[in-house]
């Protein structure tokens, strides 16, 4: 079976190879049977990466542990979501879903737009030929998830932490997120190539992009959560280079797909567009150059694998390539108009893009750190928490305000007496905000009070734009239904203020306190009272739970428990934390006992008390749905999209 | 229409200010810590973080005045030199025992690395299956 699988990829590097030089020679000499012929090479690609993607799962599901790969990441105890999910639990299986993700998309993207976009579709299919080349060609070549061995009769196993429902999501949500970057990107350089340079990639692609980026974006959110229940340290991000590499791409995709609405409205911003597609792009394959390559220090334990240099040079390679083909393209990437005003909506985006970027690099920066000051002064040394969180307020602050006043500023031009008429309700609703803030003591930490005044504001002028929207409509849903990409848009901003204030509230206004509590002994936190009552231990088939329990009376009562669990197969411990959740006030009782004596029933317990910290986990629901209204097709937008490409199409 | 754009102002400006703020940064507030694994902590002392394998016995209780002690080795566990850690705080993350990777952060004196911090690294994701 895995000689099928070897073969499958051989087959799908032959076909990809295939579309990318016949694709190109097709587009250049513009001949259309042999451009057909590369896109149907595009298509067989994604149906031989299918068959090896089979053959994976299948060997997965049947235990063959004559893989090395199902072998090293699983073992006859696992339950079978977990078993697949190894499909993406080692490097090999992860390449592969990438693989089959790309050609999948790439099939996609372009079978749907080959009536419309010929022109654009014929250079972009030896693009994304190009990439499915590296891929494969890494999956042949250098780390192939179907090398063999004399089958042992049991697996490795899944360590338990990883055993849990998030992590079985939250690895394809970040795949389906990163390689939907590869779309507008080879659209982007598609037209590039073509010398089509109008908006056509840009509508073309807006769908992808946005699915891409929600999916990137909901995927951090879902290892966020994990973090936070399984983990155990009471915090949900750590601004880990492997997190980052996640971050970075969100962060380039988000300003991309704001920037673009200029380019489609005013046709300014062409070659800023071009830059963040190709950065978005490029961070997103640095990412997993980052994760795969240990080059840099992370909690994540990564092997130097071999598939590291071959990922540096895709990434140098490719960001020369964008950049060089953007520089000769310079003459038809020139805006049709020019900013006219410092307070206009075109200029509030361009603000919100360079403090997306602006942000995007400086977690760049400070990823980049240890490799530079080892090349520089020969020692490598790390940037901490403090740097990141200290650019977060710098520039997640300003971001939070735009939020609120870009929706509200008229395109072209406005004056700042009339800008300040429009926002007089939600600066209003901000100023007392503030106001009630500081007489309940919430001044007790000047970014937390910032950040929810802020947020009251951006949450003000999003009621004030409904409301206004569905008197002139006459109902709410008519209103969201005939402007999908904006009302989804405005709720995907309603996700972004919860999540600004539950990263407030919960790192802000939050307490911690750590006692070593003997049996009966009690501990007070932030209006919680615990009580130690006793510690117990339970042996099971596969595992030793080790308890202890808590007694609680405070703004809820009850009991709590927390230890840690020690499994025999694999032979691994997991901590165990204590969460009790009050979801009127957002709050989290959160318990660590991080040793515990069953015979004398002496604990060592950390308690976190974290206000508003469930906002987060809500504003990933509320983002989910933002993103699906703007995401939802339309018919109408549809054909007026026709409409207007048709023209330029035949031009 | 104006003949000349306050966009290139705007971005000029903007740039500039993301530098300004950065410089300031790491002038005033910008501190790094020296990551190290234990053959390159010859000569050096003060704040910093160790890379490492656990290796030998660990001796001890976190919670206890003598604390949780025990030695980190280079991670690829080439031999090399071994760093003597004394930890004290809260209880190491479950995953700490000998011969995981962990990265102690903590002051280095008189050869002994007093650890205020450890991170047991995360195992298993994408870890090649030859490693």
């Amino acid at each position: 079976m895995a000689d099928l699988g070897r073969a499958a990829l051989v087959v799908t590097l032959g076909l990809a190879v295939y579309s990318l030089v016949v694709g190109g020679i097709a587009a250049r000499r513009n001949e259309r049977r042999l451009a057909a012929s590369a896109r149907n090479a595009l298509y067989c690609s994604f149906a031989s990466t299918l068959v090896a993607a089979a053959v994976l799962a299948t060997a997965l599901v049947r235990h063959d542990f004559s893989f090395k790969y199902v072998a090293a990441h699983t073992n006859r105890h696992l339950p079978v979501a977990y078993t697949l999910s190894a499909f993406w639990g080692g490097q090999e299986g992860s390449l592969l879903l990438w693989l089959l993700v790309l050609t999948g998309y790439g099939a996609l993207a372009v079978a749907i737009n080959r009536g419309l976009l010929r022109d654009l579709t014929a250079w972009v299919v030896p693009v994304i030929g190009g990439i499915a080349t590296f891929f494969s060609f890494v999956l042949v070549a250098v780390a192939s998830p179907f090398d063999t061995q004399t089958a042992p009769f049991d697996g490795a196993g899944l360590t338990p932490s990883l055993q849990n429902p998030y992590m079985v999501a939250h690895p394809p949500m970040l795949y389906l997120g990163y390689v939907g970057l590869s779309v507008p990107f080879a659209f982007a350089v598609g037209a590039l190539l073509s010398g089509r340079t109008d908006e056509r990639w840009i509508i073309a692609t807006r769908r992808w992009t946005l699915a891409a980026w929600m999916f990137l974006g909901f995927g951090q959110l879902l290892g966020a959560h994990w973090a936070y229940v399984e983990v155990g340290w009471g915090g949900y991000y750590a601004w880990d280079p492997v997190e980052n590499a996640a971050l970075m791409p969100w962060l380039a995709a988000t300003a991309f797909l704001h920037s673009v609405m200029v380019q489609e409205r005013k046709g300014m911003l062409k070659v800023w567009n071009m830059v963040l597609v190709a950065l978005a792009f490029e961070l997103s394959v640095f990412g997993t150059f980052l994760t795969r390559s240990g080059v840099v220090n992370s909690i994540h334990s990564f092997s130097k694998s071999s598939i590291g240099p071959w990922f540096l040079a895709f990434v140098v390679i490719s960001s020369i390539f964008s950049l060089a083909l953007i520089m000769w393209r310079l003459p038809l990437l020139k805006a049709k108009t020019k900013l006219e005003s410092a307070i206009s909506r075109e200029a509030a985006f361009l603000y919100n893009n360079l403090l997306l970027v602006a942000l995007c690099l400086t977690i760049l920066w400070g990823v980049l750190f240890p490799i530079v000051t080892q090349l520089l002064r020969g020692e490598t040394r790390t940037i901490g928490r403090p740097y990141y969180d200290f650019f977060l307020r710098t520039f997640g602050l300003p971001l939070l305000l735009l939020m609120g006043i870009g929706p509200l500023v008229a395109w072209r031009k406005t004056s700042l007496r009339g800008l300040l008429r429009t926002l007089a309700w939600p600066i209003t609703a901000a100023v007392a905000t503030g106001i009630v803030l500081v007489a309940v003591g919430g001044g007790s930490s000047s970014p937390g009070l910032i950040a929810y005044t802020f947020s009251a504001f951006v949450l003000a002028t999003i009621v004030v734009e409904l409301v206004r929207g569905t008197r002139a409509t006459g109902s709410l849903f008519v209103l969201v239904a005939r402007n999908r990409r904006r009302y989804g848009g405005y709720v995907v901003h309603a996700a972004i203020v919860l999540l600004a204030i539950g990263i407030a509230g919960s790192s802000a206004y939050s307490s911690s306190v750590e006692r070593r509590l003997a049996l009966g002994q009690s501990m007070s936190v932030a209006g919680y009272t615990l009580t130690n009552r006793g510690v117990t231990v339970d042996a099971k088939p596969n595992v030793t739970e080790t308890r202890a329990h808590l007694a609680v009376k405070g703004r809820w009562s009850g009991s709590i428990s927390s230890g840690d669990n020690q499994y025999v197969n694999p032979p691994e411990p997991s901590r165990e934390v204590g969460i009790k959740t009050d979801w009127l006030r957002g709050e989290d009782l959160y318990v660590i006992v991080d040793e515990s004596h069953p015979k004398t029933g002496i604990v060592f317990v950390q308690v976190l008390v974290k206000p508003l910290i469930n906002l987060i986990w809500v504003a990933g629901i509320v983002f989910l749905f933002g993103s699906m209204i703007a995401l939802w097709p339309d018919a109408r937008e549809q054909r007026r999209l026709v409409a207007r490409l048709a023209p330029i199409a035949s031009s | 229409m104006p003949t000349r754009s306050p966009a290139r102002l705007v971005v000029a400006l903007a740039v500039a200010g993301v530098l300004a703020i950065f410089l300031l940064y790491t002038a005033v507030a910008g501190h790094s810590t020296p990551t190290l694994t234990p053959s390159e902590m010859q000569g050096k002392s003060g704040k910093l973080q160790v890379v490492g394998t656990v290796v030998g016995k660990l001796r001890g209780d976190s919670h206890s005045a003598s604390g949780l002690r025990f030695q980190l080795a280079d991670p690829q566990g080439h031999g090399g030199k071994r760093v003597d850690v004394v930890y004290h705080g809260a209880a190491p993350p479950p995953l700490f025992r000998v011969g995981r990777s962990v990265v102690v952060t903590g002051t280095y004196a008189h050869e002994r690395l007093q650890g205020t911090d450890i991170v047991t690294k995360c195992p298993s994701k994408y870890t090649s299956t030859a490693s």
